[in-house]
């Protein structure tokens, strides 16, 4: 069993989809815990991807592919823990870059970080208007909206999105994280979002430690 | 007037400075391309190739950073404007402004950046779609006129070395290329991971002149990066650092760093072994100013 999830961990962190699907597969013929799995092993892994990513060991082309694995394994898994316990999920976040602003690099990544580490990610895209993120987040019931603005002339948009919240008195059920190059922890205090993550890394810890 | 290469290797020759921060101040709206104002609003573009002219920026880029035709499309709402004429208006701009306010011997850029698309696994982007966007904008830079190619920004050496091919498909004109690095605890990278040793092999094969940095990064933490640079090459080598990352100050950007500062690091990375320097994101006249003066001082 340990060995197998040591084999899980690296199949992620080595980026092999078809690895990680069949052990995945291997695992529910096992009959082995598939949240334990999950947690132990294949998460276990893309926390380590994460980790090297943001030692400057590993680059975005090895984030993609380690997180496309991740789905690999989470798509074989997923029915046997709907069948079975229920699943854990984290939470649900609604992402996208700000209307107005059209880098969607880091978005992006924040997405497929918190996706692979376990939580609902509805994206959105870029150029996104201040009213969708709220409509989105209120009609899906998501815990958090993460709003991305690469530009200076952008991130007025993120502290809009906050007010239309407030506007619609969602702002105690639905948490805001903000980030983008220009963003900081002093600009999230400022305009009253519930944290600012720096990188993918820090975003999945930040929605960690908030949900629930 | 004396060829780019020639005059490079006989002074250290200085760029121009940031572009889209000034036209945001001259009134670009959310969902506008800023490339489409070489033809809706060309005065403006000719007051800031005039400012850096005027600065004494030996070097002047066209405002053409987003124009292939994919970044175009991505970046206006509603129908994105024809990519040709966008890149021949900018190149046409900056050789009316060298002629007209008097900087004959002043070179032209055609600035070329990236697609904004991923090649694989990122994306889906094909070696054959990215040259093919790069050669639309090169013929267009080409026909209003340029002196060089400045390819820039560049994160994958693959994208890079597409456009490099792309501008020699139709132009002998010097070509200039720089990527975008950060500083990782191993050293310099992009962010799929390109290093510079990969850069001063690759982008001379595939044709480049002069190889460089720019962007991502502040004045300060690219002085270490020139010096690996020369290093590792005998090319002529450009850099063109950001002004210190912006601080949010009751809602506005502010840059701190000050063009005194920028200049002195830059001046830094000519003793390096810099053939030639500029600015990037939140350098202004005013930098490329301060910049000219240290550097005629120095030499």
């Amino acid at each position: 069993m340990k060995e197998h999830l040591e084999q899980c961990m690296q199949s992620i962190v080595d980026g092999d989809s078809q690895k990680a699907a069949e052990l995945a597969k291997l695992s529910l013929d096992k009959g082995y815990p598939v949240l334990e799995v999950i947690e132990n092993g294949f998460a276990r892994g893309i926390r380590e991807v994460g980790r090297l990513w943001e030692e400057g060991e590993l680059f975005l082309p090895e984030l993609v592919i380690g997180a496309e694995a991740m789905k690999k394994a989470m798509e074989v898994l997923q029915p046997a823990l709907e069948a079975g316990q229920a699943a854990e999920r984290l939470g649900r976040v609604v992402i996208g870059t700000i209307e107005g602003d059209i880098h969607d690099i880091g978005k992006t990544l924040v997405a497929t970080m918190l996706s692979a580490n376990g939580f609902e990610v509805n994206d959105l895209g870029a150029d996104v208007p201040v009213k969708r993120f709220v409509d989105e987040a209120e009609k899906s019931g998501a815990d958090w909206i993460a709003i991305s603005a690469l530009l200076t002339t952008t991130m007025p948009g993120q502290k809009r999105v906050i007010d239309e919240l407030a506007s619609r008195s969602l702002r105690g059920k639905i948490r805001v994280m903000v980030g983008g190059a220009p963003c900081s922890k002093e600009w999230a205090a400022e305009i009253g979002a519930d944290g600012y993550a720096g990188d993918a890394v820090a975003a999945v810890a930040l929605a960690k430690q908030k949900t629930g | 007037m004396k060829p780019f290469l020639e005059a490079l290797s006989e002074k250290v020759l200085l760029f121009d400075g940031g572009m889209g921060s000034m036209l945001i101040a001259a009134g670009l709206g959310e969902g506008e391309a800023p490339d489409a104002w070489n033809i809706t609003r060309p005065e403006v573009l000719m007051n800031v190739h005039r400012a850096y002219l005027e600065a004494g920026a030996d070097v002047i880029q066209t405002n053409t950073f987003g124009a292939t035709p994919i970044k175009l499309a991505a970046s206006s709402r509603g129908t994105a404007p024809d990519a040709a004429k966008v890149n021949e208006a900018g190149a046409t701009l900056g050789r009316t402004a060298i002629r007209e306010f008097g900087f004959t011997g002043r070179w032209l850029a055609g600035d070329i950046g990236p697609t904004g698309e991923f090649f694989p696994p990122m994306g889906l982007l094909t070696e054959e779609r990215a040259m093919e966007a790069f050669r639309v904008q090169a013929e267009a830079l080409e026909n209003g006129g340029v002196d060089l190619f400045l390819i820039e920004t560049m994160y994958d050496i693959r994208e890079a070395v597409a456009a490099i091919r792309a501008v020699r498909g139709v132009s002998d004109k010097p070509i200039v290329c720089e990527l975008t690095m950060e500083l990782k605890k191993r050293g310099y990278f992009t962010i799929v991971g390109d290093s510079p040793a990969r850069a001063v092999e690759a982008l001379p094969a595939a044709g480049a002149d002069v190889i460089g940095a720019n962007c991502s990064i502040a004045s300060g933490d690219m002085i270490e990066l020139a010096v690996e640079m020369r290093k590792l090459t005998k090319k002529p080598l450009l850099f063109q650092p950001n002004a210190g990352r912006p601080e949010i100050s009751s809602g506005t950007a502010v840059y701190r760093q000050t063009a005194e500062e920028f200049a002195a690091d830059m001046i830094k990375m000519v003793e390096a072994g810099a053939d030639a320097i500029g600015g990037c994101c939140g350098t202004t006249p005013e930098f490329i100013q301060a910049l000219r003066a240290k550097l005629d001082a120095w030499r």
